[in-house]
């Protein structure tokens, strides 16, 4: 446990970097997938990307180096100044839960286009327009 | 307090898990249920509107955790009127669609009348929540509900529309999400009061970045121009009753928290010219498209955003006045709007297409809703004495108080346009030549007094609009008292 306390304080900067970085990256990727891509099942793929990368960036923020888990145990009450924020995890697992069903609905939509138009193609679902 | 503002929450919660075991007791459970509930909503709002006038506003927290750090629901007199406004029509739109498709069988209405009691509470929960997240989280509930709604006939061009929505809105609630999140690595907190009393310490940039992805996120759940694609086939595709919830309810929980955010939380300068811009832009482009629309349903959803850009004309020139004209029109269009899409869906329903060209001489069919349809046609327009004209006058007032004459010739220009096509449809009705058999579907009495009710409001707001102002005025009020709502908020302890 020490060993690796002491291996993250050398790297520190490098991760940190990493994890931001990781969370822009998802985040580009995901947008990119639902902006440029035409098939219906990889525009969805990429609306999750989207949001595994937002959410990462929340876990992200709540953490501080070093930080122990946001509970008071006994003989752990001053324990408050070491925790990682709490709420950025709560938020998380609430925004993950909304992103499944999103995603479910939204695979569910695709095969039902699917079936009446017969192509994933998002350039042929074209019978409503402005 | 025996009635508390969670009540709003818990009681369509609750009931969307019973239903589908009530549904084993009795087939009818579906129906009744949430119509038992919305109408425990209206209950709760009038309550809690008798209760504020007397004892202030209340803000209640939840879990009993103080406000800053827990939830907590917020009922000012502006959220209280919107919630009440939302409630009643909520309530009003289900007794319209009580009989709505009695001959499908059992699961199909499930599904329809627990989705749509959710889009109402969870428009009820944007309104009432004064914790930034918690507001996320009801618009998904409301964006999920009106998804599928949205796809509910299982048609090619319902499944379309309902993946338009789908998209746009998954779009919208990743830029919440990163909106909240700047906020939230900014100022350290979620509650909105919080977040306005430290919003002065916050870098100017972050500001406005933050800002931007709210704009965008929740101008996409106002309608607001250039990201309201999704509306027009959201509205027509949907079923009927859900169309006039769109429109009456879910749009106005939209707008409110775009301006909450705007007015309440950001301090910066310039965003009301923002509004105004964007909201002129709206209704002028949604207007034009409007007089081109061949099939109602879609008509009615153009003049819908159209609406709602005149609205954030109103919330954009920021005066007292203004806003009051604003929650007045607000109020004013999930009325009459909502009345159009009842009168409207009866239409459709006796003629084989949804368009418009199909409704010659249907006047002598459905004199009764033909009558409706063209009171609300007046109505939305503007004329006296309608209640619509009195929120325009408004408007119309405030906007010469501030000498915005462009926005004055605007709003008259985009009311000739909207006379043009609603009185092409109110003329097809009463003076083209009638063909066809009589009417196969005659409107329900239930669908009736769910539309004189509305009609009722429109002609006795519209003589009588002393009823009402007091009340929009204290919510205008209430909205623009900004340190008043945050010192409240933060100083409660219950």
């Amino acid at each position: 446990m020490m060993e690796f306390q002491a291996l993250f304080e050398q790297y520190r900067d490098l991760i940190t970097i990493a994890v931001y970085g990781t969370a822009i990256a998802l985040i580009v990727i995901g947008l990119y997938a639902v902006l440029m891509k035409k098939h219906l099942v990889k525009i969805v793929i990429g609306l999750s990307i989207m949001d595994a990368g937002i959410h990462l960036l929340f876990v992200a923020i709540g953490y501080i180096s070093g930080g122990t888990a946001p509970i008071f145990s006994p003989g752990n009450e001053n324990a408050g100044a070491r925790m990682v924020d709490p709420v950025p995890q709560a938020l998380v697992l609430t925004a993950i839960v909304i992103g499944f069903a999103v995603t479910a609905l939204a695979l569910s939509l695709v095969i039902r286009l699917y079936k009446h138009h017969h192509t994933a193609n998002i350039d042929q679902l074209n019978s409503l327009k402005w | 307090m025996v009635i508390t503002p969670v009540h709003y929450i818990v009681a369509p919660l609750i009931a969307a898990f019973a239903i589908p075991l009530l549904i084993k007791i009795h087939k009818d459970a579906a129906r009744i249920v949430p119509g038992i509930v919305l109408f425990y909503n209206v209950i709760v709002s009038l309550f809690l509107m008798n209760h504020i006038a007397e004892h202030g506003m209340i803000s209640e927290t939840l879990a009993g955790w103080q406000a800053p750090w827990g939830i907590n629901l917020v009922v000012t007199p502006f959220t209280g009127f919107l919630a009440t406004m939302v409630s009643i029509l909520g309530f009003i739109i289900w007794l319209y669609g009580y009989r709505f498709k009695r001959t499908l069988k059992g699961g199909e209405v499930k599904y329809y009348e627990i989705l749509q009691m959710m889009m109402i509470a969870g428009s009820i929960g944007i309104i009432i929540t004064g914790d930034i997240f918690n507001m996320f989280v009801f618009i998904e509930i409301v964006g999920i509900s009106a998804f599928s709604l949205t796809a509910f006939y299982r048609s090619r061009d319902g499944a379309e529309a309902g993946f338009k929505y789908l998209l746009i809105g998954g779009f919208a609630s990743a830029f919440l999400l990163l909106g909240i999140l700047i906020i939230y690595t900014q100022t350290g907190t979620l509650n909105m009061a919080q977040i306005a009393e430290r919003m002065p310490d916050v870098p100017q940039q972050m500001k406005i970045v933050a800002l931007i992805f709210f704009l965008v996120a929740l101008g996409i759940e106002a309608e607001m121009f250039p990201l309201n694609g999704w509306a027009p086939d959201a509205y027509s595709q949907a079923p009927s009753p859900t169309s006039a919830t769109f429109a009456a309810v879910v749009s106005v929980a939209g707008v409110y928290a775009l301006i909450r955010v705007v007015f309440t939380m950001f301090d910066v300068e310039g965003v009301n010219n923002y509004l105004m811009v964007m909201g002129f832009v709206t209704m002028l482009i949604a207007e034009i498209a409007a007089i081109s629309q061949k099939d109602l349903k879609r008509m009615l959803a153009y003049s819908s955003v159209g609406q709602v850009g005149l609205v954030l004309i109103a919330f954009g020139i920021g005066s007292n006045l203004a806003v009051f004209g604003a929650l007045f029109l607000m109020l004013n269009h999930g009325v009459i709007k909502s009345l159009l899409f009842m009168a409207g869906s009866y239409f459709i329903y006796n003629t084989d297409d949804k368009k418009i060209k199909s409704l010659n001489g249907i006047y002598k069919k459905l004199p009764i809703v033909s009558f409706f349809f063209a009171l609300g046609a007046l109505a939305i327009i503007g004329f006296p004495p309608f209640s619509g004209f009195w929120s325009k006058f408004y408007i119309l007032i405030s906007a010469a108080d501030e000498k915005y004459v462009f926005l004055i010739i605007g709003i008259l220009l985009v009311t000739i346009i909207e006379l043009t096509y609603y009185l092409r449809v109110v003329g097809r009705i009463y003076f083209a030549k009638q063909e066809g058999e009589p009417a196969s579907h005659k409107p329900s009495i239930n669908a009736l007094v769910a539309m004189s009710s509305l009609a009722l409001f429109i002609i006795v707001i519209g003589v009588y609009p002393d009823l009402i102002m007091p009340h929009i005025q204290s919510a205008a009020d209430a909205l623009l008292d900004k340190s008043n709502y945050i010192q409240q908020i933060l100083s409660i302890k219950n």
